[in-house]
């Protein structure tokens, strides 16, 4: 799993017969800095580029969730839907403190 | 297989099913030397790592998948194991 922050959604009109009814959101995903400034500041957006994530938690804007990448993401599915991130948590509380030295 | 150093845990009410009481660990990867290297990944750990310990984590879905005991879990990394030492008789 790895952390982003939900910056918004996607809606498909025309899409895969399996993808409908799903919901879509666009994440940023976190920087290492981001992880040790914490949840409670407002995590804001990464470097990286942001990606879209399949939603069955109902996370909204602002949100800061857990989303799993790769073949895994379709394995919570009878029929494996061409998806390749999934949410599987949203964070309530984070605790961080990176290494020094 | 990943090395890298503990750094913190997540609390997440809402999540996947399969995750229910599962500890949740913040894994930060590591390069040879020991400085971080990427972005950190949140594995399922079921060995206790304690904070700021090395452990070896795993991109192996289906092990993570028999290790939760759910076939429809999207989980995917796991800690494997907690490293006592990089050379011989040289603990970290």
């Amino acid at each position: 799993m790895k952390l982003g922050t939900v910056i918004g959604r996607v809606t498909l009109s025309r899409s895969n017969d399996l993808l409908k009814g799903g919901r879509f959101l666009v994440v940023s995903p976190f920087s290492r800095e981001q992880y040790a400034k914490g949840l409670e500041k407002g995590a804001g957006m990464g470097k990286d580029p942001s990606l879209v994530v399949y939603d069955n938690l109902g996370a909204g804007v602002g949100h800061v969730i857990g989303y799993e990448e790769g073949r895994e993401a379709a394995q919570p599915f009878e029929v494996y839907p061409p998806i390749d991130a999934i949410n599987a948590a949203l964070v309530d509380k984070m605790f961080y403190s990176p290494f020094e030295g | 297989m990943q090395l890298a150093r503990v750094e913190g845990n997540i609390v997440a009410t809402r999540k996947h099913p399969s995750l229910d009481a599962w500890r949740l660990v913040i894994c930060q990867p590591l390069s040879t030397s020991g400085t971080p290297e990427g972005v950190p990944i949140i594995a399922i750990d079921s060995h206790g790592a304690g904070m700021h310990q090395q452990v070896i984590i795993s991109s192996d879905g289906l092990a993570a998948r028999k290790a939760v005991g759910v076939d429809k879990s999207p989980v995917r990394w796991l800690v494997v194991g907690i490293v006592d030492e990089h050379e011989p008789g040289i603990r970290v």
